[in-house]
């Protein structure tokens, strides 16, 4: 479904994934697997940006992945400062683009 | 308030393999985790492990961290996930945030067992999204099955930056470069050799400038490195531009140590462990009676050396509550501490770190090419006798650094490659043993340093067969070019063969065909077409 996304791999036989399911990011469809991060599901779909900074407006993505350095965070149904590498994708979520602490106008 | 006699917390290697040991000595235990899946970074390490037997060697971590799992679920050992430890008291009371809610926990004995963070750099743009931690890059391709990006830039040669580079490659990315501010690549020359092979150039005394967002959505785009001098200050004039979307930082760990430190436990500022560390007895225990830390926490290492500290804590433990008496004790540790003593030996030792060493424990010569260019240098080569490629098919192992690894001793069959009990010293080949050519030690040498080759296959013609980890597997009779262990282009290759069985674990042995004169310098086999290794078919 996505160039992003590892089909075949010398080492690793399956990731561990469930179902197609179906989400909104910024007002838009999109899907990806059950169970995966929130920030995998984006980044297959080549979202890279997640949020932009309070004061500066400065772009920030995924840089830690593992639920440590909050960059990653975004609006996940209503909540802000979500953080998407650790939180897993479910059907039906709305994900949203974190402007400062909340949701940008248009999404 | 609940109460455990052993309360353990992180589900590493380290928390996983103390909770074993516990469970098996009888105690009732508990292991907490802030994770939603148990293993730490285990299961993101997809390459082999080094080591002896006893240490799981040649088995890749993933599968390690499914048999700690395994043993673990069948002791009955209680691991709670999305549960994050907030506070560990004096009287081994621990606070944990389970569902949004604090619980109170009491035990006769903590293990912290919380591993370590990756360090990071900061320079301009070190924030713009496509920046991230070599460990990120790793969860993202090896959990979550997505690539981080395709054009890679790796900071750091120490084994993270390494290891991570050569499982970038294998998702299907382009590595462009890694470079290193200092002067020498920090991890093992194999880990380098296997990726300078592949053609991704190093850049020793480079430091990263500038990382440049692109006009669209303002992500990665391009890095801007320089070298740099001695003081490690930017050389004007130096600046390259590589055109990249994602940087991968790879500068080292730190042991997350606050929750010892919050405990009240003494603290100490050790720079070769990596930071803030408590102090620890040799059994790993803290200044407080009861609290324990094993694994990165209490310093940098790796995990094969975290598993053993976990085990030794916890045995600690269960001596101290009368679980096992004193002989049984004494017995264990040694065996532990043995094996933990055979893991800190060789050149790239903790004790080693910033020493730098010339000479193998043989007395050869190390090769200044690997540790400024990661492959070793045709003219070195002379250096190392067992890399003769005279003489029928026959192997050559291109290990040249007292590592401390032995699989390959126990993988021949015919007993022909000799380590010793010494497993960090070179392996050697023995006069009287015969090599059949069954390949078994290219597919298990963990640092895949081990080629077969044959100088009388055909007229003109001799093979080279060397370990394979990307897919597709070229069929036989696919033509190609033969790399050196530069990556540089150096004839025309046929793959004769591709060998994989069940006691290699997917790495395969490719064999393939070249003119007689290049045996000893082919070392790479690239299909034609394909300019850079497809790991996505």
């Amino acid at each position: 479904m996505s160039t992003l996304r590892i089909e075949k791999h010398p080492i690793i036989e399956e990731y561990y994934k469930g179902p197609l399911v179906h989400f909104r990011y910024d007002g838009k469809d999109a899907e990806g697997y059950a169970g995966e991060s929130v920030a995998a599901a984006l980044r297959a779909m080549g979202v890279r940006i997640h949020r932009y900074t309070t004061k500066e407006h400065r772009p920030r993505g995924v840089f830690c992945a593992i639920g440590r350095c909050t960059d990653c965070v975004m609006v996940v149904n209503g909540i802000p400062n979500v953080r998407t590498c650790i939180t897993p994708l479910e059907e039906g979520m709305i994900v949203q683009t974190q402007y400062g602490l909340e949701v940008g106008e248009g999404k | 308030m609940k109460r455990y006699e052993v309360i353990i917390v992180g589900a590493g290697p380290s928390g996983l393999s103390a909770a074993i040991e516990a469970a098996q000595s009888g105690l009732q235990v508990v292991v907490f985790d802030e994770n939603g899946r148990p293993g730490g970074q285990l299961f993101k390490q997809i390459h082999k492990f080094f080591g002896s037997k006893e240490h799981q060697a040649k088995i890749r971590g993933v599968r390690i961290g499914e048999n700690l799992l395994a043993q673990a679920k069948e002791l009955g050992v209680k691991v709670i996930l999305n549960a994050t430890v907030l506070g560990i008291y004096k009287n081994k009371e621990v606070s944990v945030l389970i569902e949004k809610e604090v619980q109170n926990y009491k035990a006769d004995a903590v293990i912290i067992a919380t591993g370590a963070a990756e360090n990071m750099i900061p320079f301009e743009g070190w924030t713009l999204p496509g920046v991230m931690g070599a460990g990120a890059a790793q969860t993202m391709m090896n959990i979550q099955g997505v690539r981080p990006g395709s054009k890679i830039l790796m900071v750091g040669s120490g084994n993270v930056g390494l290891v991570v580079s050569y499982q970038l490659m294998q998702a299907g990315c382009k590595v462009e470069a890694i470079i290193d501010a200092a002067p020498r690549i920090g991890g093992y020359g194999v880990h380098a050799s296997k990726v300078a092979r592949t053609g991704v150039p190093f850049y020793t005394s480079y430091t990263v400038l500038e990382a440049k967002g692109n006009a669209t959505d303002g992500s990665v785009s391009s890095a801007v490195i320089a070298k740099v001098d001695e003081r490690f200050k930017p050389i004007p004039g130096t600046q390259i531009e590589l055109d990249v979307d994602t940087i991968c930082i790879a500068v080292g760990l730190s042991p997350m140590s606050q929750l010892a430190d919050n405990a009240g436990c003494e603290m100490t500022f050790a720079p070769t462990k990596g930071g803030n560390v408590p102090v620890l007895t040799q059994d790993g225990e803290t200044s407080i009676k009861g609290i324990f830390c094993a694994g990165d926490v209490g310093g940098i290492e790796e995990a094969s050396s975290a598993m053993i500290q976990g085990k030794i804590a916890a045995t600690a433990i269960a001596q101290e509550l009368g679980y096992i008496d004193h002989d049984t004790f004494e017995e264990k540790k040694s065996i532990y501490a043995d094996s933990l003593l055979k893991l800190r030996a060789g050149m790239f030792a903790p004790g080693s770190k910033g020493k730098v060493i010339d000479k193998t424990d043989e007395g050869y010569t190390i090769s200044k090419s690997i540790l400024t260019h990661g492959y070793l240098a045709e003219s070195e080569l002379s250096d190392f006798p067992a890399l003769d490629t005279s003489g029928g098919e026959h192997i050559v192992i291109e290990c040249t650094q007292n590592i401390p690894c032995d699989p390959c001793q126990s993988a021949c069959p015919q007993g022909c490659i000799i380590v010793g009990d010494n497993i960090t010293l070179l392996p050697k080949l023995s006069k009287e043993k015969k090599c059949t050519g069954c390949g078994l030690c290219v597919g298990v040498c963990s640092g895949q340093a081990i080629f077969l080759v044959n100088d009388s296959y055909a007229d003109g013609y001799g093979t080279v067969g060397l370990p394979y980890e990307f897919l597709p597997y070229p069929k036989a009779g696919t033509i190609g070019k033969a790399l050196d262990r530069s990556g540089r282009e150096i004839c025309d290759a046929t793959v004769v063969e591709v060998r994989a069985n069940k006691v290699m674990d997917k790495t395969a042995m490719l064999v393939m065909k070249v003119p007689l004169a290049q045996i000893g310098s082919a070392r790479f086999f690239q299909p034609i077409g394909l300019e850079s290794l497809e790991g996505v078919s």
